[in-house]
């Protein structure tokens, strides 16, 4: 009797958070899952099972926007990372004006994302954008940045006089471009989490490497890398679920163009939604996407989450 | 026996009945009481039965207009507010930038089920709203007698403006009603097509093409002619070349034309050329601005941009430049422009109080204000020479305020783009699929674009078709 109503006083305890959890996250995901089985009009018109998924396999379209997701995922996760982790390495050493360039690195991260997206588009307009403009004064080639969908690669090639095939041109200037401002925006925010990590590495270890006479690299790379691993590995699954889900500053900078340059998996799902209103088939796109998110994270966690030392 | 006895019984008073019913005089059709009225109401006599009073409905009315046209509207409706005899109190919104916004939010309403009591929809919109049940047809309330508009407030109308809100897909079913209209037409700086040696823009395309090219100096930043990402250019320019985007009878697609491939193979030319310059989706009002600072010779786009390209000039170049009709093959063609509003399906009497602010929206001294303060075109053809003299009193205008007037001779060439449910998306497939294309790739094949994309579009179509029962 005492047990159960320990029990039913913990459950209790419990109910508020488990209520929530219900309604905001349970009751919209299921939801979600019925309505990527219907033909959805106002309602459900017509449960159709899975023909919804079986469509999304076979479009084409989804296929190149996941494509595109996968490509933009790639170029993103490293350099963010990389450049994440150099900052703030440099920022952990006793340099003047640290706090400065700490607060100037996260200021990216605390913009609206809209209003720092529509501005780098202006510094990318092709005509009037700053970094054509200064282009123009060095007299270099002025390319079209956004409006860009020929691959870089064979953008390189042709100033060289040569063409490439399809498969050799590369993700498209456009997407590029979107890459840059994104590193510009969540660098800070890497950083800074790098910077906690960073200072949770005791001193101790890298005094006692030093009285073995490990130099400044030998230090990073057998210290400083191992122990940042948990940092890292937070941080790599975090970028690759963001840049998976990434939308807003994409639709703001090119609406997913020119043609379908930039339409990564979002941006596909919102136009189908939006554009389409084909209610079913986005919500069946989205748990798509939901399940290769899934599966990339199970993924990084089985084999990356291996090579991990916790302290 | 008995059996004959009783039909011969049965057959007099079958014949008495009929005689003494012709005898009694014809009583008046007896209106809907308020349990007959069904919603939304489908016959004139069940709109005139609905009783508004004591009711003070509030009737919210969702638009795209800026902060400035927002006012206007909210101060039309005051007096509306004030002077209706039933209460009614309407309220306007801004829900988006663009017709496209405001489309969006609609639909996550009626989604959610409290989409507005009106709002500004194009045909295809509202097609599409229909479709879901969401929106109602307004002929009952315009042939009401007692809520409705007159013979004479009917012909008052321009005919074009009323015809293009009857909808195909749907028997003709009103879904909108005209407040407002504007036109396709071409911004042209004056100055320098007479440096160029015209003292009006060509008629025809193949020359216009020429002047376009002739005026582009990419190395100075100039261009003959300013690409927008909009379907509706491309529509303009297959109307001018005597092509239509939807069959006549809006059962496909039919952008595949010749006329589509022509336009879209003088886009890719005039690309290839450089004598076009591309205006990237995130410069917003790019090509008004660049008009306004001389570097773009012509424009395409709606008449209801006039103000704000007139601002351009103002703050940008100064020169003379004026509007006119697009080039064409044949004969001329206009792009007629300007979304309606739409009733959502509410209740019987909150759709009623919504008609009421329409017809108020619609009637003589608010389509002239609207109009005046706007560059929309009125609504009414009495309106017309009022809004006219308001312009030509307006220093600013200029020469355009003829030009304006000139708008109302080209009514009779006005061409609708699509009026059937799923439209959107086929913009979209024009700008992405076709469009873009051809601006990005010099030798894309275009008639093989242009069937992709209206295969696709004709799947859309029949993807959006009314379903049976609705």
């Amino acid at each position: 009797m005492g047990r159960c109503r320990e029990y039913l006083f913990g459950y209790a305890l419990l109910a508020p958070a488990l209520i929530l959890l219900a309604v905001f996250e349970f009751f919209p995901l299921f939801y979600g899952l019925y309505i990527s089985l219907c033909s959805w009009r106002l309602g459900c018109a017509e449960f159709i099972g899975a023909e919804n998924y079986v469509r999304a396999f076979r479009d084409p379209q989804m296929w190149q926007a996941l494509l595109t997701t996968a490509t933009y995922s790639l170029m993103s996760v490293p350099v963010q990372l990389g450049l994440g982790l150099f900052f703030a390495y440099l920022l952990f050493q006793k340099v003047r004006g640290r706090e400065l360039f700490r607060l100037v690195f996260f200021l990216p991260y605390v913009t609206s994302t809209v209003a720092s997206a529509a501005v780098w588009s202006y510094l990318y307009n092709p005509d009037r954008g700053l970094i054509n403009t200064v282009l123009g004064i060095l007299g270099l080639p002025q390319p079209r940045w956004l409006a860009e969908p020929t691959g870089v690669f064979a953008l390189i090639a042709r100033g060289f006089g040569a063409e490439l095939p399809a498969w050799a041109q590369g993700p498209s200037l456009a997407l590029v471009a979107v890459f840059v401002y994104t590193t510009w925006v969540f660098v800070g925010y890497d950083i800074t989490v790098f910077l906690a990590g960073l200072g949770n590495i005791p001193s101790e270890l890298y005094d006692a490497a030093r009285v073995d006479g490990a130099s400044g690299w030998a230090l990073f790379r057998h210290i400083t890398v191992p122990l940042l691993s948990p940092t890292t590995f937070f941080l790599s699954i975090i970028t690759v679920i963001g840049t998976f889900k990434a939308f807003n500053h994409i639709y703001v900078m090119t609406m997913g163009g020119p043609g379908t340059a930039t339409t990564t998996a979002s941006i596909y799902i919102f136009r189908q939604l939006y554009e389409f209103n084909r209610y079913g088939y986005s919500a069946a796109l989205s748990f798509i996407l939901f399940s290769a998110i899934l599966v990339l994270t199970i993924l990084q966690n089985r084999f990356a989450g291996r090579r991990v030392i916790y302290g | 026996m008995f059996a004959g006895k009783l039909g011969r019984l049965l057959t007099f008073l079958v014949g008495l009945g009929t005689v003494l019913a012709a005898c009694v005089p014809q009583a008046a059709p007896t209106p809907p009481g308020p349990g007959q009225i069904t919603n939304p109401p489908t016959t004139p006599e069940m709109v005139d039965a609905i009783d508004l009073t004591g009711k003070n409905i509030e009737v919210v009315y969702w638009h795209n207009r800026p902060q400035r046209d927002q006012e206007l509207i909210q101060a039309m409706l005051d007096e509306f507010n004030r002077t209706n005899p039933y209460g009614i109190r309407a309220r306007a919104e801004i829900a988006g930038a663009s017709y496209n916004d405001v489309y969006n939010k609609i639909n996550a309403a009626i989604q959610a089920g409290q989409p507005p009591d009106i709002a500004v929809a194009y045909q295809n919109q509202a097609a599409f709203y229909r479709a879901q049940g969401a929106v109602i047809d307004l002929t009952p309330f315009i042939q009401s007698k007692k809520y409705g508009l007159s013979e004479a407030d009917l012909k008052d109308y321009f005919p074009v403006f009323l015809e293009s809100d009857a909808n195909p897909q749907f028997k003709g079913e009103r879904l909108g009603f005209p407040t407002q209209r504007s036109v396709e037409v071409m911004y042209y700086n004056a100055d320098w097509l007479r440096q160029l040696g015209y003292t009006e823009p060509p008629r025809d395309w193949k020359p216009w093409e020429e002047v376009a090219c002739r005026a582009s100096d990419p190395a100075n930043k100039k261009y003959g002619w300013a690409f927008r990402h909009d379907a509706s250019n491309f529509a303009s320019m297959v109307f001018a070349r005597g092509g239509r985007i939807l069959s006549p009878d809006g059962s496909a697609y039919v952008f595949n034309s010749q006329a589509g491939v022509e336009t879209l193979a003088m886009i890719q030319r005039m690309f290839k050329n450089r004598c076009a310059v591309e205006i990237p989706t995130s410069e917003r009002f790019g090509e008004q601005n660049r008009f306004g600072n001389g570097e773009v010779l012509f424009v395409f786009a709606s008449s209801s941009g006039l103000p704000f390209y007139r601002e351009a000039v103002e703050k940008g170049s100064k020169f003379a430049w004026d509007i006119s009709l697009l080039p064409y093959t044949e004969k001329p063609a206009i792009n007629l422009y300007g979304a309606s509003v739409s009733v959502f399906k509410t209740t019987p009497e909150r759709e009623l109080a919504a008609w009421l602010v329409i017809k108020f929206l619609g009637e003589r001294p608010q389509t002239v204000k609207w109009a005046v303060n706007t560059g929309y075109l009125p609504v009414r053809q009495s309106a017309k020479d009022e809004v006219i003299a308001a312009f030509e009193r307006n220093p600013q205008w200029g020469p355009v305020a003829r030009s304006y007037a000139r708008i109302f001779d080209w009514l009779q060439y006005a061409m609708v783009e699509s009026p059937v449910a799923g439209y959107d998306p086929v913009r979209t497939i024009i700008d992405q699929e076709v469009m873009s294309r051809v601006i990005n790739d010099p030798n894309v094949d275009v008639k093989k674009l242009l069937d992709n994309a209206v295969a696709k579009a004709n799947e859309i179509l029949r993807e959006n078709a009314p379903r049976s029962g609705r």
